[in-house]
């Protein structure tokens, strides 16, 4: 039995302990799908709970691994959907992030091949970094297509319109060593509403791996990057000061985990607290790190605490 | 075999081993050919072979040919070869599903149009082969139709790979009593002309990534790629040479089921990369020791043509 040390709580809270957290916390990392809302639903009562935050002088964002649209969509999406107060400097995507880390830490000199869609592309171009031409060439075949010049970066995403093509022109490139190999994520796939889901960029990323032999950088959680893209826009954050808030053990709560931020999970997405349980009780140390300090049903269990906040302030 | 050294293979050794073996098998790419050039020598060794007696086999792991395309290609570089010969995954993964896995159905296939043949001809159809690409929007994929019928996903190297197809198989592996196949583990796939390009394995990695499932391979180092020639030959294992070029897949194979193993050194993996797991203290590597090496299968000509019999 693993011991009594001292571990994550895995704890599920209500009412008086999510008061004493909301007060306790001054900046809110959220994932989206799965947490503030499904698709084009959101979820009962989250657009009340962001709302509160921000009202009562919170810093709130939104740390997503969705690179499919770029960060203006996003904004349109949060009006749309009821959360009045967000604004574009408050979204990180994993599509906006790859491009602050090509243009900042890498300062990408040459072009961008691209395995992704529109929204990640916009983001890039936003940023100023040169992307290859997607090749409309019906003639491009496997045994005789064109490779572009100059090319110092490899960057996977979600890409519906995947061919193999695409793979084997980045495989190419790849085999410069000097050319960087990047992910916007690693999730193997993507939960859509009604329990239905997609493959993610994860597996296209796993698949160009084993053509190239190289491991890819990823920049969307759980690694560090987008933290940092965070910290670099809000000096002064302190991660003891934060509660990162997501759906996914392995993506969200290891980013928490790896930033050094307090974890909470909610049970309206991906994640059952019976797979946080077990990796809680698994002997392996580096299991423990997917597991949440705290544990909610769905965010809208925030809502009595802001009214008994209210209540005392009366 | 614990006991390989990677010993170069020359002089009496040569004579020596071809009298301990009755049947030789050959990999393609790498062993006997190069994309379309015939190694030299290599199909005058495959007569002789014959002609000595031994029965001749080639095992390959890929996936593009019916054993058809593949007497034909062999007869077109001048090799004596026929159909029974040949064993490409396509076949055998074909020959698994319906024997080992007990398959009647239909399959799902990632794949080439001659792994749809092979399938037909074992009384399976496949379905998905050929261009697949998206339209609709997300949730029209998520709620892709299902066959009802498909009782596996099989994935073999497919030109046509799509993010549709990727979707689809992982649609259907959602099914837990889904079977999946893949046919090889391959990383490049060499191309008639001299290039590669990313082999069955990326893709195979993609659909295992996105569905969170293992696929059962039936091509080299999967000892069924063996089993497959021996049950229809009647071979015993240790009167049979494995000879290849890649120690992952070839040497590999020919370890674990206890035949003899020569390393050509006209394709992919280097005698240095076999010392080198000669001396690492790792079992698992060890078992990628070929008990020989040649520089090329060429090397065999002599002791073939009696050249080297001194009282000749």
């Amino acid at each position: 039995m693993a011991g009594a040390f001292a571990f994550k709580g895995c704890q599920k809270i209500r009412g008086a302990q999510i008061r004493v957290l909301l007060e306790a916390k001054d900046f809110f990392l959220f994932d989206c799908d799965g947490v503030i809302w499904h698709g084009e639903n959101a979820i009962t009562g989250a657009a009340k709970v962001v709302n509160a935050l921000i009202r009562r002088g919170k810093n709130v964002v939104f740390v997503t691994n969705n690179s499919t649209r770029p960060r203006e969509n996003y904004v349109n999406k949060f009006t749309r959907l009821g959360f009045t107060d967000v604004m574009l400097d408050q979204i990180f995507s994993s599509s906006y992030c790859s491009a602050l880390y090509l243009r900042d830490v890498v300062k990408v000199r040459g072009q961008v091949f691209v395995i992704g869609c529109e929204g990640l592309r916009l983001e890039l171009l936003e940023a100023g970094i040169p992307c290859v031409e997607e090749d409309d060439d019906p003639d491009a075949t496997i045994y005789n297509c064109a490779l572009a010049p100059d090319v110092k970066a490899v960057l996977v995403g979600h890409d519906d319109k995947l061919t193999f093509l695409k793979l084997a022109k980045a495989s190419c490139y790849l085999r410069d060593p000097e050319c960087l190999f990047l992910a916007t994520d690693n999730d193997p796939w993507h939960p859509l509403s009604g329990g239905r889901i997609l493959p993610g960029s994860g597996s296209l990323t796993a698949a160009l791996e084993v053509a190239s032999g190289r491991k890819a950088t990823v920049i969307g959680k759980p690694s560090r990057f987008m933290f940092e893209c965070i910290s670099s826009q809000f000096s002064g954050i302190d991660p003891a000061q934060c509660l990162m808030v997501g759906d996914r053990l392995e993506t969200d709560m290891l980013f928490g985990s790896n930033c050094g931020l307090d974890t909470m999970l909610t049970l309206t997405g991906v994640s059952q607290i019976e797979e946080a349980q077990e990796y809680r009780s698994s002997d392996l140390t580096t299991n423990h790190s997917y597991v949440p300090d705290y544990v909610v049903d769905t965010i809208a269990d925030f809502l009595p605490a802001f009214e008994e906040i209210e209540e005392q302030n009366d | 075999m614990s006991g390989s050294q990677c010993a170069r293979l020359g002089g009496p050794l040569v004579r020596q081993l071809l009298d301990s073996v009755d049947s030789v098998l050959f990999d393609c790419d790498g062993v006997i050919w190069r994309g379309d050039q015939a190694i030299p020598g290599a199909a005058r060794v495959i007569s002789l072979l014959k002609q000595r007696g031994k029965k001749v086999f080639f095992v390959t792991n890929n996936s593009t040919k019916t054993r058809k395309m593949y007497a034909d290609k062999l007869s077109s570089l001048g090799f004596d070869a026929a159909e029974d010969e040949v064993f490409g995954t396509a076949f055998c993964c074909a020959a698994y599903l319906r024997s080992e896995c007990g398959l009647r159905g239909k399959v799902y296939l990632v794949g080439s149009d001659a792994m749809r043949q092979e399938l037909e001809a074992v009384g399976i159809q496949a379905v998905g082969v050929g261009p697949d690409p998206v339209s609709g929007k997300q949730l029209d994929w998520a709620s892709v139709p299902l066959d009802p019928e498909v009782q596996a996903v099989v994935v073999g190297f497919d030109e046509h790979f799509s993010y549709m197809k990727l979707n689809r198989a992982m649609q259907y592996l959602t099914q837990k009593d889904c079977l999946f196949v893949g046919t090889n583990r391959d990383t490049r796939l060499p191309l008639e002309g001299g290039k590669a390009v990313p082999g069955t394995g990326c893709l195979l990695q993609a659909v295992e990534t996105a569905a969170q499932r293992q696929a059962q391979t039936v091509g080299k180092p999967s000892r069924f790629m063996f089993e497959c020639v021996a049950q229809r030959f009647g071979l015993r294992p240790e009167r049979c040479l494995m000879v290849g070029d890649r120690l992952d897949t070839d040497i590999l194979l020919g370890s674990a089921c206890g035949l003899k193993t020569l390393l050509t050194l006209t394709g992919v993996s280097t005698a240095a990369e076999a010392a080198a797991h000669r001396d690492s203290g790792s079992a698992e590597r060890r078992a990628m020791v070929p008990d020989y090496y040649v520089e090329s299968i060429a090397d065999l000509l002599p002791a073939l043509q009696g050249e080297d019999d001194p009282s000749l």
